[in-house]
């Protein structure tokens, strides 16, 4: 059965607020709402490198293999969505 | 954004790591003394921070060697060995490196960044798939972003992350790479090459080991970490560099496949680079026969690298997993370790500082290489400096 975009994003946004909750513990400045419009550099601060370990997560979680090439358009929590869904159903 | 505004980023960048009293990316030797010492700002400073390893920068043969073939062979070769042709000792290198490793084919580059760079992206193509080390150093980034290939991220020596992604990619496994390193160049530490290895075989993969760390350093004979862990002959392209254990400049690709002959007519970072000069090639042949000759190097490398590891930890810091030539000392914020690192200089102490993202973990870190020529008294004085550092 194929996963629905919207629902993959509901696990990545959970996945994300999990990832950043150690982060947000030690500056809850930093905490905020995390939706499918959410930049993971701008607004969440993430580095590339830290957006490259979060995909491991995600592959880890899902059971999946995403290839770093494909973050390259990715900017957003609905961007990383896309190309996770196109994986998961793939 | 116009063309040149993403340099103000940069420049945000450069500003903060300006505000103490040096920069740590503008260090000028105004003058090097040897192989371990130079004089820094007037100052005379231990060098620990030049991997340097087995210290043959300022070893009399390796500099007779060159000296003999910038007479007599000229400054440089002017051109590409495709296009104006190699000369006898670049072949010559390339042999006694195969020697060296005892595999059939060897390949020379002009860099080491040139060797991972020419090699991966001769050895894949568009719709290939590349298993690549989370920590890996960024010439294997950029070599596997060149090809074309797929590259799929495992976490840094973890075998369990590494075999299940192979289980993902399915049936691809079989025909496809796995890219690591013998020693990480920032934490020191070793890839659990034996156990890569076994799952490499089991899925049918190739491995590709950088050994540029570890040249010299690791197994009975000098040849890295897979001779160290016994799996050297399993290991199907090893890729190293000429500018560390061996001082000079210049990288290469050894490899048990006949088919590394004919990389050197599809790896354009190969084909469209001057190839190294010949005094370049000379030091770097007289550097492998003191390496081969000389296993006395190794024994003070890792006496000082002992000495290092366990006295920096006696004084209280933390550092990298397991002793090495490599010793990083965890100081943790970015504003400390600048701190720590510019009161080393002042001390006469050039180590090298690492923070994030060029750190692994979010940590900063001091990043101390050990060298062979470092004397037991620099070795003291190294440490002293790190007890001030501690005692502030």
């Amino acid at each position: 059965m194929n996963s629905t975009k919207d629902s993959i994003e509901q696990q990545i946004i959970a996945l994300l607020v999990s990832y950043l909750a150690p982060r947000w513990e030690a500056d809850p400045q930093a905490r905020t709402e995390v939706t499918g419009a959410t930049n993971l550099t701008s607004d969440l601060t993430l580095d590339s490198f830290q957006v490259m370990e979060f995909l491991m997560e995600i592959e880890d979680a899902l059971d999946i293999a995403v290839d770093m090439n494909s973050l390259s358009d990715v900017h957003t929590v609905s961007d990383l969505a896309t190309v996770v869904a196109r994986r998961v159903n793939a | 954004m116009a063309l040149l505004d993403k340099f103000a980023a940069v420049a945000a960048i450069r500003a903060g790591l300006n505000t103490s009293s040096h920069d740590p990316t503008q260090v000028v030797i105004g003058t090097i003394i040897s192989a371990t010492e130079g004089i820094v700002e007037g100052r005379h400073t231990i060098l620990a921070g030049t991997n340097n390893y087995l210290g043959l920068t300022f070893d009399p043969a390796c500099i007779a060697a060159g000296q003999n073939a910038l007479a007599t062979q000229g400054s440089g070769t002017t051109g590409s060995r495709m296009a104006n042709g190699s000369y006898a000792t670049h072949a010559a290198l390339e042999q006694e490196l195969a020697d060296f490793y005892e595999m059939p084919y060897g390949m020379v580059f002009s860099t080491g960044y040139a060797a991972n760079l020419g090699t991966l992206a001769a050895l894949l193509t568009p719709g290939d798939a590349v298993l690549l080390d989370a920590d890996a150093h960024a010439s294997l980034y950029d070599g596997c972003r060149m090809s074309g290939a797929e590259i799929f991220r495992f976490k840094h020596n973890d075998v369990v992350s590494l075999e299940k992604r192979l289980q993902r990619l399915g049936e691809r496994a079989e025909n496809c790479l796995i890219v690591t390193e013998g020693l990480y160049s920032v934490l020191g530490d070793c890839a659990p090459l034996r156990q890569i290895v076994e799952v490499a075989e089991r899925f049918g993969a190739k491995l590709l080991v950088d050994e540029a760390h570890s040249l010299g350093a690791y197994g009975d004979h000098g040849r890295g970490v897979a001779e160290a862990e016994g799996v050297l002959d399993r290991v199907d392209f090893v890729v190293g560099t000429f500018s560390k254990s061996l001082g000079a400049m210049g990288g290469f690709c050894v490899s048990p496949h006949a088919e590394l002959k004919l990389f050197r007519y599809v790896s354009r970072p190969f084909i469209f680079t001057a190839s190294s000069s010949p005094s370049i090639i000379a030091t770097t042949r007289e550097a492998l026969r003191q390496l081969v000759a000389r296993p006395e190097l190794r024994q003070t490398l890792w006496r000082n690298a002992r000495q290092l590891y366990q006295g920096v930890q006696s004084i209280g810091f933390t550092t990298g997993p397991e002793v090495s030539p490599v010793v990083a000392v965890r100081i943790g914020e970015k504003e400390a370790a600048l701190q720590c690192w510019n009161r080393l200089l002042e001390l006469g102490i050039y180590v090298n500082l690492m923070i994030p993202p060029a750190s692994p973990d979010s940590s900063s870190y001091l990043r101390c290489s050990v060298s062979a020529a470092h004397t037991t008294a620099q070795m003291e004085t190294i440490l002293e400096a790190f007890r001030q550092l501690r005692q502030n």
